[in-house]
């Protein structure tokens, strides 16, 4: 009965704190197959940091580097992407929001089709388009700016904005159709939304989460000597995501991908309308770690126009804030 | 058989004298319904309503200076009187013990609870660890005066079938046999008997309605067994004996958020908030101070935010717990409005000891390795704050908020401190013919209740048992002329009150308390505390008055020799002293290295570096 060291334990949940910092790093290659993971917009204590390391293995007859997902007929891609970045999450207007930084790079080789409709092989490497991202939640409960406030911290319904930038200064050859760099600003306006069911309690948490976003695109004035343009592309994504284990959850996900026709010199192409479905399982490692493994394939994917696309991922993103590290440096002494 | 409260003078008891000079039916009349007919009193007798709630602190309810929300219990108060100065043992099973028999709890079975039984008890009379055969309980006592007599809630004296509420009197029951446990399920804390025990109307149950929660299915049961026989001209005698605010703090999640951040600030804080509204109220006369904060407890000014968020949710849930106590009180108190009762019916509401302030589910599972441990990560490890209050979760909120339900007491249940053994009492109903809304300040126990129904319900308390053994005599005083208005204590200077639990003692006459405590919440020594003058007993006076001191020991020497108290070889404090830090004293503001702020120079004085 030792009530000192009874009132004392209850500065363990720090460390509840240090797990929650991981839920928001779980970043995504965007441009792979254009779908984030579940828990990507999770909230946490404003000041936090994460950095991800995220490797993707995909196939299919689209370039992952391109958001627009333009199909090429008849094409056959095999890509490895890693994409690291950096994001921090802090308060504005009394709202949590979050910026980030993503740096796409690897490597892509397979049979296109040129605009002139010439099959070649091509294999590409390099930097893609650096990614600028800024979210801000609208509903739902205000900013954590304490660990008070993540202690009572709730989503409930919680919907943000958000919005990319991908800037054009990655890789680039103009003399061929396959990049990693597409030579073209391009975004994406979406709403977020993470709807709890029942307990927020780690070990049985239960989350529907949508995005319901478009993706606009400007024009690459050289493709291949050629002028490519994109009408947006609408997108919803939805994961219902579920606790296993305080430690372990899992995920079934789902997107739909609409418009996105692109037109390369007058010239139309298909406008897109797919299915994709996936998994995804999600382990904490520690406080500072969170390591996710993720399986995606379209469906209905049949017609050469199809978007044919499957997808491996690995994620691992690691976390930090600095009241969280003091403190496990101040109980290791 | 000597009495717990002594006519030291040789008067004839009150109640003795009372029964014979007006007669039973007199004293009916009397009582519950002056203004009746004799004719008529038979039945026009009072409904009696006792509500207990389990480890409810003195401060805990509004009308007793909490902050807690408790508008039907307040209701309550404000339609009856209010006991500032009123006292049960301190702790639950014992309490109860004396509620149902009216006798000291070291000869009617509870001189100790069944779970803290100690070697040199086992097998004495009196320490049987359930409510001995040896008394006649209150609700028989009634039953056979033509009362219906209904129990929910929490029983805790006894499992066996004659030992059970039915076997002592209860007609119609649903009662949880154990001291606590969920109140979601079925579950209890040990591995060794890891389901609680329920009966209803005499049988054990097997599994538990649909939509059970503790607090509401006692309520809703209470609502039936009155319905079921209400129109048949018989009074009820109903016991609700919640289980809340005990920890576990198992709370339906509506009522988890309604004090969210609002006890951030701190035990401290609220305890002075506390204080002021109870002196304002006139619970607690001017002057008084709050006993010293526990001296191994932080001041909550220099825990960081996280500490005081996260301790702070403890009491939110606690507070949580009490407005749904408060909530179904209410629905019973509607229920009887509804169909004509309430007008006639006593209500009776405390607490049946001090706040909780020992970390019970440590003491089960808290060494890693045990059976109980393992069993507690089965059924008991739900431990995130955003989990407390659901099943499978315990949370207890500690010493800090434990001193705050005691406000402005010292210490808290287990323990013979004002704080453990003094108790918020609030009667109404036909008996009361004090002020509305008034505070009344006699000396008055939870032994007094038993004497005081009887006598309200034409009933006598016979002096030998069903089968022929000779009973024990009644420990209290009838509180009669008290809620007659026509005195303001049932005690004389003279009377006294005494208490034994796990071998702390005490012993109250008049304005004096001398007490025993195991090191280091006492002394290891007797203490002597005017508790008018100083009811958070800061002071230990005892050096000063050694007379008193003697004086107050002989007679609890008398006191023990009557009930044959055999102190504990073994209990549940018997080790604290190796397990707290060594005591100091409380001094606010201690160390100013901890306390001092930043200092800011002058700005006129401000400057640059120079190169």
């Amino acid at each position: 009965m030792n009530i000192v060291r009874g009132w004392m334990n209850q500065l363990a949940c720090l460390r509840g704190v240090g797990l929650t910092l991981l839920a928001v790093g779980v970043f995504c290659p965007l441009t792979a197959m254009s779908q984030v993971p579940p828990r990507f917009y999770w909230k946490t204590l404003s000041g936090a940091s994460a950095v991800p390391l995220i490797v993707t293995s995909m196939s299919g007859n689209t370039n992952p580097f391109d958001a627009a997902h333009t199909v090429t007929p008849g094409a056959d891609f095999e890509g490895t992407l890693a994409l690291a970045g950096y994001a921090r999450t802090f308060t504005l207007f009394d709202r949590a929001a979050m910026g980030a930084v993503l740096l796409p790079m690897g490597r892509i080789s397979g049979d296109v089709i040129t605009p002139g409709g010439e099959p070649v092989s091509q294999s590409v490497s390099g930097f893609g388009d650096p990614t600028v991202e800024f979210n801000l939640n609208l509903i739902g409960p205000k900013a954590q700016k304490n660990i008070p406030d993540v202690i009572r911290y709730q989503p409930g319904f919680s919907l943000d904005v958000l919005a990319d930038l991908a800037i054009p200064i990655g890789e680039y050859d103009s003399s061929q159709p396959l990049n990693v760099g597409q030579n073209r600003w391009y975004g994406r306006i979406g709403f977020p939304i993470v709807w709890q069911l029942g307990a927020w309690v780690p070990g049985r948490r239960t989350t529907l989460e949508f995005l319901p976003a478009v993706w606009l695109f400007g024009d690459n004035t050289d493709y291949v000597g050629k002028t490519l343009e994109t009408d947006p592309l609408y997108q919803i994504d939805a994961h219902l995501t579920r606790d296993f284990t305080e430690h372990l959850w899992g995920s079934l996900d789902a997107a739909w991908y609409n418009g996105g026709e692109a037109t390369v010199d007058g010239v139309k192409g298909e406008e897109l309308d797919n299915y994709g479905f996936g998994l995804t399982l999600g382990y904490q490692i520690n406080d500072n770690l969170g390591l996710t493994f993720s399986y995606k394939s379209t469906a209905s994917d049949n017609a050469p126009d199809d978007l044919q696309m499957d997808v491996f991922m690995i994620s691992l993103v690691s976390g930090w804030h600095p009241i969280i590290e003091g403190s496990k440096r101040l109980k290791s002494e | 058989m000597q009495r717990l409260t002594h006519q030291l003078d040789g008067r004839p008891d009150r109640f003795g004298r009372f029964c014979r000079g007006l007669g039973i039916v007199g004293a009916v009349a009397a009582l519950a319904a002056p203004a009746l007919a004799p004719a008529a009193d038979v039945q026009r007798r009072p409904n009696i309503v006792v509500i207990l709630g389990d480890d409810l602190g003195f401060a805990d309810i509004g009308s007793f200076g909490s902050e807690i929300n408790t508008p039907n219990l307040d209701n309550l108060a404000k339609e009856g009187v209010r006991f500032a100065n009123f006292y049960t043992h301190a702790s639950c099973s014992p309490t109860r013990s004396i509620l149902l028999s009216g006798v000291d709890t070291h000869l009617n079975g509870l001189g100790n609870m069944s779970e803290w039984t100690a070697p040199n008890q086992r097998g004495a009379v009196g320490y049987e660890g359930y409510l001995n055969h040896r008394v006649a309980t209150l609700p028989q006592l009634l039953k056979d005066s033509g009362y219906h007599t209904y129990m929910v809630g929490k029983w805790h004296l006894g499992k066996q079938p004659d030992r059970i509420p039915r076997a002592r009197g209860f007609e119609r029951d649903f009662s949880l046999l154990d001291g606590a446990g969920s109140y979601w399920d079925m579950w209890n804390f040990t591995g060794a008997s890891p389901k609680s025990t329920f009966t209803e109307d005499g049988r054990y149950l097997t599994q538990l309605p649909k939509d059970y929660y503790a607090t509401k299915t006692y309520t809703d049961k209470m609502i039936g067994f009155i319905d079921a026989n209400h129109g048949d001209g018989k009074p009820f005698f109903a016991y609700v004996a919640h289980q809340a605010p005990h920890d576990p703090y198992h709370l339906p999640k509506e009522w988890r958020s309604r004090h969210v951040g609002e006890y951030d600030k701190g035990w401290d804080a609220i305890r002075q908030e506390r204080l002021k509204r109870q002196i304002e109220l006139g619970i607690m006369p001017a002057g008084t101070q709050l006993a010293e904060r526990m001296y191994f407890l932080p001041d909550p000014v220099v825990l960081a935010p996280a500490s005081r968020a996260i301790l702070g949710k403890k009491m939110e849930l606690y507070a949580g717990m009490v407005e749904n106590l408060d909530y179904h009180v209410g629905r019973l108190i509607d229920h009887l409005k509804k169909i004509g009762e309430y007008d006639n019916t006593i209500f009776i509401v405390f607490g049946d000891n001090g706040a909780e302030g020992t970390d019970l589910f440590k003491m089960i599972a808290g060494s890693p390795g045990t059976l109980n441990y393992l069993f507690a990560a089965s059924h008991w490890s739900q431990t995130n704050p955003n989990a407390w209050g659901d099943p499978g979760s315990y949370v207890g909120y500690g010493p800090m908020w434990a001193q705050v339900s005691m406000t402005p007491f010292s210490q808290y249940k287990g323990w013979t401190a004002e704080g453990g053994i003094r108790n918020a009492l609030i009667v109404s109903g036909p008996v009361v013919q004090r002020p509305k809304g008034s505070v009344n300040h006699g000396l008055m126990h939870v032994g007094d209740i038993m004497p005081t129904l009887l006598s309200i319900a034409g009933a006598s308390y016979p002096k030998r048992s069903a089968e022929g053994q000779e009973l024990p005599a009644l420990m209290g005083k009838p509180w009669n002329d008290v809620l007659a208005g026509r005195a303001e204590s049932p005690r004389t200077e003279r009377d006294y009150l005494a208490w034994e639990i796990f071998g702390n003692r005490a012993v109250r006459q008049g304005e004096w308390k001398l007490r025993w405590q195991f090191k280091p919440y006492g002394t290891g020594e007797w203490e002597l505390y005017n508790v008018a003058t100083d009811p958070g007993e800061r002071m230990n006076v005892a050096a000063q008055n050694p007379e008193k001191v003697q004086a107050l020991l002989a007679v609890w020497d008398g006191y023990a020799k009557a009930n044959n108290v055999i102190l504990p070889t073994r209990g549940p404090f018997e080790t604290l002293y190796d397990q707290l830090p060594v005591r100091v004293p409380v001094d606010e503001g201690f160390p100013p290295l901890i306390y001092q702020r930043q200092f800011v120079p002058p700005a006129d004085m401000l400057a640059e570096p120079k190169p």
